[in-house]
């Protein structure tokens, strides 16, 4: 009984100690806590542009490649001082992420935001706060554009327009089916992507899309939903994926129903990863719209104008190519991701 | 009549029906969907493809099974078959001759090392700390996840290997590799709980932990093995799915398959109160959730509708399931038959 | 030897009651609230660390984002330890969010004005909610099981609703996310202000009411408590129907957190509210536990988050390991605090 007494009075007295300690500690560091300047200790040693960037996630080969070309580019070398944070593809832990930017004072703030919508906040409490926020790869509905310096990235609905051009091009000269593999449904590139291919073939009375069903960019979702294809329509002429993983799930599914991917289906896919551009260079896949994840030296050169004072351009679009076989054979060895 | 009754009283009948009315209306909107045809050398058809598809799904509900019969819960799957995937292909990738059986063989030993670390570690988190299960088989869902992320860099690992692409694509016998190891392993599971004490320990333990220990049952241990064994089915399921893409993708990887296999165990009739099991049930489950996958794909549900969808047969199988409802059903059909039908217990 | 401390306790201090509130004739600690307790110690020990290691940390704004960023949360774990408390659990609390959030941004858009979409959109979290009472009591369905299903529908409604995701102009909702600030780089926002009057509200509701008691009851024991002539059946139904308007409400503060309406949202947050009970102490079997220890784990979840933004440099993945590694300490931690107790 007396240890038990003893024992809850220490942890008392220790969490009153703690609380002492805490409370000491933040009257000391409230003084550094002005989100205006734009010192944060450690980073700027003078040269270093500090940095916030909050990633969408890691959910995919293209996104990691698009992190680490952002994390190989800002290093300290380079003059950065780079602070990243991945959101789990949770819109709420990007805010969160922001918010801290701001309250640790870095210098420049970007992002590649998870959802177009429901940025206008933070991005006021950043613009308040005097630090310039970049957009990459994905952009935000917002009616202020002041909110944003610029936006650099693909343009997906033109990547799926530049898909159905080629397909109407090149194999709608006679009528043929087509099935339609989506990405994420709700998520941005998928709305996109899909209405691009459809403003691009709608004027075509030879392609028809026959099925539509979302594999949810994953290679395994791809093969499913292949599957089910198959058993479903006999008569499979294209299949648009909107991005490699699924057409390379497709490319599986295709083989085991014993016909030959590129040649009895054709499969077009938009981005250019590494294993999507080997497989066109195979002959597997017909025609690639890339989407380039490499948006770190852009985002370098962005900051660096901006910290010497010039002007960016509100919208940047990355150059993106398009491959088809001959093509891909050629540039494969060059290929970075 | 009586035998209709007692058939209809049986509590897989509703997921059988439910299983029949699916593959009824894909059939409908495709007329060869039942068809089995000989291509290739081996059968054809939506059916084998369910077969081979239910695999996946099929050894991880019957570890989950087990887990549920001890009143636990595991969600660590998904992150499991990952963490198989990863290690396994990242081995085969680095390995001189990728294709070699010697190397696939020794690559997935390691996987199943790995894998069985963490079940070890699973259980001791629940038998030992007495942690409850839900959030020590959180730990590894969010953590393990990031292991097999570690493990390939965040890249989806490709391979090229004949002897492993046959675990999931191959067909031994005219049947799927992976339909017949699924099998195998349901069959061993089925034949050690059903003809040795086993399954009545895990159940007991699950019934009333506390008087099984009293009578001699080595609980803990009980509880640990349960863990272990979940996280090495869950192992064979990783391997069968890098299989079936010959890709390591650790982010996507059996993600959410602990919901469906939860599912399709609890539709199959194990109660997730713990006690007793049904790993027939279990199966039936996995059939009727593969089946309801590939149904929606067939029949061209929009894609903004799929959840509803799967939400409503989920909601409907489940409350015709209920007692309350089987209850109803047996007293109507009661009235109605001029000769008293047996009492039900 | 627990038969031994059992007796010397029953000589020594009268019976707790099964409210909250203890009355002793000596300080001792109760060790229902040792959980709790390893809670706090655990939370201090961050803030110390956090402090220590980063600069700015300890800041007012820092801690002012920790209940602005996570009121939404902090509405839905209340929620959520209702039905826990009962020895059930509720699935469906992050599609019924994104719902809430759908619903409010359609209607808004389609010229709803915001005192009819707000109710509406909460309205429909507790239908939802009380859908899955019946489902669990009337039909007898277990409530993983109900409330996964009905997480599927409530999905499936989003993604029929808002296929794309509708930004919100609504002056109301804009109201709610404005920052007041108090001074010292604190602040708070409305929706701060209704987290926190919730947490009151739930405090007063199971400790000081019949209807607490009988949550607390029927976790303890379902036929016991029927014995004794509680009201069990509307009790149980009634849980799953506060979960669900908490989910409800979470949605409008989590719109008024983003401005927009999306059907992605809420995705595995179920599992950060339950992790966020479990932290706070309350038992997953039911019986045991308190709203305030919910909070605290949801500002401990909320803490972590922070820490690793600060940290700055751990990839995905290591996030990912981290998280679940600080998790598992945690855990492991509380279990030690409350074995050694015994």
């Amino acid at each position: 009984m007396v240890s038990k007494k003893i024992r809850t009075q220490a942890v008392a007295a220790g969490i009153a100690v703690l609380a002492l300690g805490l409370t000491a500690c933040s009257s000391g560091d409230d003084k550094t806590a002005d989100p205006g300047s734009t010192s944060s200790e450690g980073s700027s040693g003078g040269d270093a542009i500090s940095v916030g960037f909050s990633q969408v996630g890691a959910e995919s080969g293209w996104r990691a490649a698009n992190t680490k070309s952002i994390q190989d580019t800002l290093t300290k070398d380079a003059g950065f001082d780079l602070k990243f944070s991945d959101a789990q593809q949770k819109q709420e832990n990007q805010i969160q992420a922001i918010r801290s930017y701001i309250a640790q004072g870095v210098q420049y703030i970007a992002f590649s935001p998870v959802v177009e919508t429901g940025w206008d906040a933070v991005l006021q409490e950043a613009k308040a706060a005097n630090i310039p926020v970049i957009l990459t790869d994905r952009a935000v509905d917002t009616a202020d554009t002041s909110l944003y310096v610029t936006f650099i990235g693909s343009d997906f609905v033109e990547e799926g327009k530049r898909v159905g051009q080629w397909v109407s091009d090149n194999l709608g000269t006679e009528p043929i089916n087509v099935v339609e593999l989506q990405g994420t449904t709700g998520s941005a590139p998928a709305i996109d992507r899909k209405q691009g291919f459809e403003d691009a073939t709608k004027d075509n009375a030879n392609i028809k899309i026959i099925a539509s069903q979302t594999g949810d960019f994953t290679r395994d979702g791809g093969k499913k939903v292949m599957e089910g294809f198959l058993q479903a329509n006999p008569d499979i002429d294209v299949v648009y994926a909107h991005n490699d993983d699924m057409g390379l799930g497709a490319i599986e599914a295709i083989e085991a129903a014993g016909k030959k991917p590129g040649v009895d289906i054709k499969i077009v896919t938009i981005d250019g990863v590494k294993d999507g551009m080997t497989a066109l260079a195979d002959g597997k896949i017909n025609y690639i719209v890339e989407c380039n994840p490499l948006l770190g030296p852009d985002l370098a050169k962005i900051i660096k104008t901006l910290h010497d004072g010039g002007t960016v351009e509100p919208r940047i679009v990355t150059q993106d190519g398009a491959f088809d076989q001959e093509q891909a054979k050629a540039a494969l060895p060059d290929r970075q991701y | 009549m009586t035998g209709l009754a007692q058939l209809t009283r049986h509590r897989l009948f509703w997921p059988i029906v439910a299983l029949v009315v699916l593959l009824l209306a894909s059939t409908l909107k495709s007329h060869s969907f039942l068809e089995v045809t000989v291509r290739d050398g081996h059968l054809y058809g939506a059916p084998i493809d369910i077969l081979r598809r239910s695999s996946i799904l099929l050894l991880v509900a019957l570890g989950m099974t087990l887990v549920i019969a001890t009143r636990g819960i595991d969600l660590s799957v998904g992150a499991v078959m990952a963490i198989a995937g990863a290690v396994t292909l990242t081995q085969i990738a680095s390995s001189p001759d990728p294709g070699a059986v010697s190397t696939v063989a020794v690559a997935m030993l390691t996987g199943l090392a790995v894998c069985l670390v963490i079940g070890v570690f699973n259980g001791f988190l629940v038998a030992v700390l007495g942690i409850q299960p839900i959030i020590a088989t959180l730990v590894i869902m969010t953590a393990g996840r990031g292991i097999a992320m570690l493990i390939t860099g965040g890249q989806i690992t490709t391979v090229t290997s004949a002897p492993y692409k046959t675990l999931a694509s191959g067909f031994w016998l005219g049947l799927p590799v992976a339909a017949l190891i699924a099998g195998v392993f349901f069959a061993v599971v089925a034949l050690v709980t059903r003809r040795t004490a086993l399954g009545v320990l895990i159940e007991s333990v699950g019934i009333n932990p506390t008087a099984s220990r009293l009578a001699g049952v080595r609980a803990r241990t009980i509880i640990w093995t349960v863990y272990v064994l979940c996280a090495l089915f869950a192992c064979i399921a990783g391997f069968l799915q890098s299989s079936n893409i010959m890709a390591a993708d650790s982010n996507n990887a059996g993600l959410f398959i602990e919901l469906d296999a939860i599912l399709a165990v609890v539709i199959g009739g194990t109660s997730l109160a713990g006690g007793k099991f049904s790993l027939t049930g279990t199966l039936v489950g996995v059939l009727v959730i593969t089946t309801l996958t590939l149904s929606i794909t067939v029949i061209g549900i929009p894609v903004n509708a799929v959840s509803l969808f799967k939400a409503l047969v989920v909601i409907v199988v489940c409350l015709l399931q209920s007692p309350v409802v089987q209850h109803k059903l047996r007293a109507r059909r009661r009235q109605a038959a001029p000769v008293p039908v047996e009492v039900p217990a | 030897m627990a038969t031994d401390e059992m007796t010397v306790k029953a000589r020594k201090q009268p019976e707790p009651k099964l409210t909250g509130a203890v009355h002793r004739s000596r300080p001792t600690l109760d060790r229902r609230y040792l959980p709790v307790l390893g809670t706090v110690v655990v939370l201090v020990l961050m803030l110390i660390i956090g402090g220590s290691r980063y600069d700015n940390f300890l800041s007012g704004r820092v801690m002012a984002n920790l209940l602005i960023n996570n009121s939404f949360l902090i509405v839905v774990a209340v929620g959520m330890t209702f039905v826990i408390l009962t020895g059930g659990i509720d699935l469906s609390v992050g599609a019924v969010l994104a719902l809430s959030t759908c619903i409010s941004a359609w209607m808004f858009v389609h010229g709803w004005p915001a005192y009819v979409a707000i109710p509406a959109a909460i309205l429909a979290g507790a239908l939802i909610g009380w859908a899955v009472g019946v489902m669990v009591h009337v039909f007898e369905i277990q409530p993983f099981i109900a409330t996964l299903a009905a997480m599927f529908l409530a999905r499936g409604l989003c993604y029929v609703i808002a296929p794309e995701s509708i930004p919100i102009t609504d002056p109301t909702i804009v109201k709610l996310g404005t920052r007041w600030d108090l001074g010292g780089g604190w602040a708070i926002t409305p929706s701060g202000v209704i987290a926190l009057a919730v947490v009151v509200v739930a405090f007063v509701t199971l400790h000081y009411t019949r209807f607490g008691r009988t949550v607390y009851a029927i976790g303890g024991g379902e036929q016991s408590a029927r014995l004794m002539g509680l009201p069990v059946a509307r009790t149980k139904v009634l849980v799953y129907v506060i979960s669900g308007t908490c989910a409800g409400l979470g949605g409008l503060l989590f719109a008024a957190f983003s401005s927009s309406g999306y059907s992605l949202t809420g995705v595995g947050m179920e599992l950060d509210a339950i992790a966020a009970v479990v932290i706070g102490g309350t038992l997953l079997t039911g019986g045991s536990g308190f709203v305030l220890g919910s909070v605290l784990g949801v500002l401990v979840l909320g803490l972590i988050q922070t820490i690793i933004t600060f940290e700055g440099t751990l990839s995905s993945w290591w996030t990912k390991i981290v998280i679940g590694a600080l998790l598992l300490v945690f855990v492991i931690l509380q279990r030690l605090l409350v074995v050694r107790r015994r």
